[in-house]
């Protein structure tokens, strides 16, 4: 069992930010029938979502969600000793985002910098990253950089992803202090043995060069092999399975009950999956955040999105002790408590800023410094 | 087997369970059927029913099913 407790490290704040274009889960109905559209719905909960533009990636979103964050706290970029980007969407294959970011956002040379490659548990997980090097180190603050752009692998016409996915970037600050009180848990999980549950299977240095024509594949839906592949019944068995189980776990371990925590923010896989988890574990399902009908399924910002759009305009200046879950490719989960002051969850903001001077449209740009 | 067949009418009430003996092959359950049932089994008969056991030939009648339930409870 990989558990983590953190004493004198607490959670700072949080943001997350959208584009802007939303698009209407009806809207799908020309292509896929009014009756599949309906009944998607009805299981995932998802009622619409948004969606960035072509250059617009998740580094964005969450640059915006940063900005906003250190704003608010009235920290200064000179403060913080190490940024994470956990995610599935970097802007390139390489360098690392995290170097872009800590370059757009003037993070000082002393940082320590690194991407971790991780979807849906990436909140959970990178939580546990910089929990351990803040611990180990004289980092003081950290912001851990979470999110996607799922749907951009999607094949518009897979009826089982195309409607599914939203997009978003989140920010999650994380800071030493003074006070035992301030402690962190996490408890992490992975079984390899379901990678190809959720995969793009090409694209990567085991088949850089995989062919993009798409194929109809077993279960009626066209995909490349650049597409993203969602094995949803394998999926589903996973999360109604081990999920629960890893929440109760958690409890077991951390000796808390459901009632123990003011809010739950799980990661939004779908609706369904969500009720099913809340029904075997007995969490009230009030407790849970919902955002799949308005903003999708946004895979690893969606934990703190949930967050944003109940409290982010909550000034009561409370202090709420959350449970996070975060689960999916991989396949890997986990579980994370932590309080946090409602006054620094910040609201959801709306962003279609692009990175301008990362965007190569001709090698020859990258021999012009700015 | 009454169990078995409460629990399939709670998923699916319009289903005769007791006379349909090709509920995949027939189309009758479809992928998000089959999953909600696997999760009735798991609460009502703690049986978890993994992908290794998501042979259609599993589901197309209730006999099967509770085949599958009364092997994996003995595994």
């Amino acid at each position: 069992m990989a558990f983590f407790g953190f004493n004198n490290i607490k959670v700072g704040g949080i943001a997350c930010a959208v584009p802007s274009n939303k698009v209407s889960t009806d809207s799908y109905k020309p292509i896929f029938g009014e009756e599949e559209v309906e009944k998607f719905i009805k299981m995932t909960g998802v009622k619409s979502s948004h969606r960035t533009s072509e250059h617009q990636t998740c580094s964005d979103l969450g640059y915006r969600a940063a900005k906003e964050l250190l704003d608010r706290k009235g920290i200064s970029a000179e403060e913080i000793g190490a940024l994470i980007f956990a995610s599935h969407s970097p802007d390139y294959r390489r360098p690392a985002t995290a170097f872009v970011l800590q370059y757009r956002l003037g993070l000082p040379k002393d940082a320590v910098c690194y991407d971790v490659s991780l979807g849906c548990s990436s909140l959970v997980v990178g939580m546990q990253t910089v929990g351990s090097i803040i611990a180990t180190s004289d980092v003081k603050k950290a912001l851990l950089f979470v999110g996607d752009t799922a749907g951009k692998s999607v094949c518009k016409e897979d009826r089982s992803s195309a409607m599914l996915f939203g997009e978003a970037g989140a920010v999650m600050l994380l800071e030493k202090t003074e006070s035992e009180a301030d402690e962190i848990k996490v408890l992490i999980k992975s079984d390899g043995s379901g990678f190809k549950y959720m995969i793009i299977p090409g694209g990567g240095y085991r088949n850089l060069n995989a062919s993009d024509e798409p194929v109809m594949c077993e279960d009626g839906n066209p995909r490349s092999l650049m597409n993203s592949f969602i094995r949803g019944t394998s999926v589903f068995t996973f999360t109604i399975f081990d999920v629960p189980r890893i929440i109760k776990e958690f409890w077991a371990k951390t000796e808390t009950t459901p009632e123990s925590y003011d809010c739950f923010a799980f990661h939004q896989a779908n609706l369904y999956i969500l009720q099913q988890i809340a029904k075997k574990t007995k969490i009230d399902f009030g407790k849970m955040p919902i955002t799949l009908d308005r903003y999708g399924n946004t895979s690893g910002a969606s934990a703190i999105g949930s967050l944003c759009d109940r409290y982010g305009d909550d000034n009561s200046n409370s202090i709420i002790r959350v449970m996070a879950c975060g689960f999916g490719i991989g396949v890997s989960y986990g579980v994370a408590s932590f309080d946090i002051k409602t006054s620094d969850i910040l609201p959801i903001f709306e962003d279609d800023e692009i990175f301008d001077e990362g965007l190569f449209t001709n090698p020859n740009q990258l021999y012009i410094d700015k | 087997m009454e169990k078995l067949l409460e629990l399939l009418q709670s998923v699916r009430p319009d289903i005769d369970f007791e006379n349909e003996k090709s509920l995949i092959d027939d189309g009758i359950l479809d992928s998000f059927d089959i999953v909600s049932i696997i999760s009735e089994i798991d609460d009502v008969f703690d049986v978890q029913i993994r992908i290794a056991e998501l042979d259609p030939d599993n589901f197309n009648s209730i006999e099967s099913i509770q085949a599958l339930i009364d092997s994996l409870k003995k595994a």
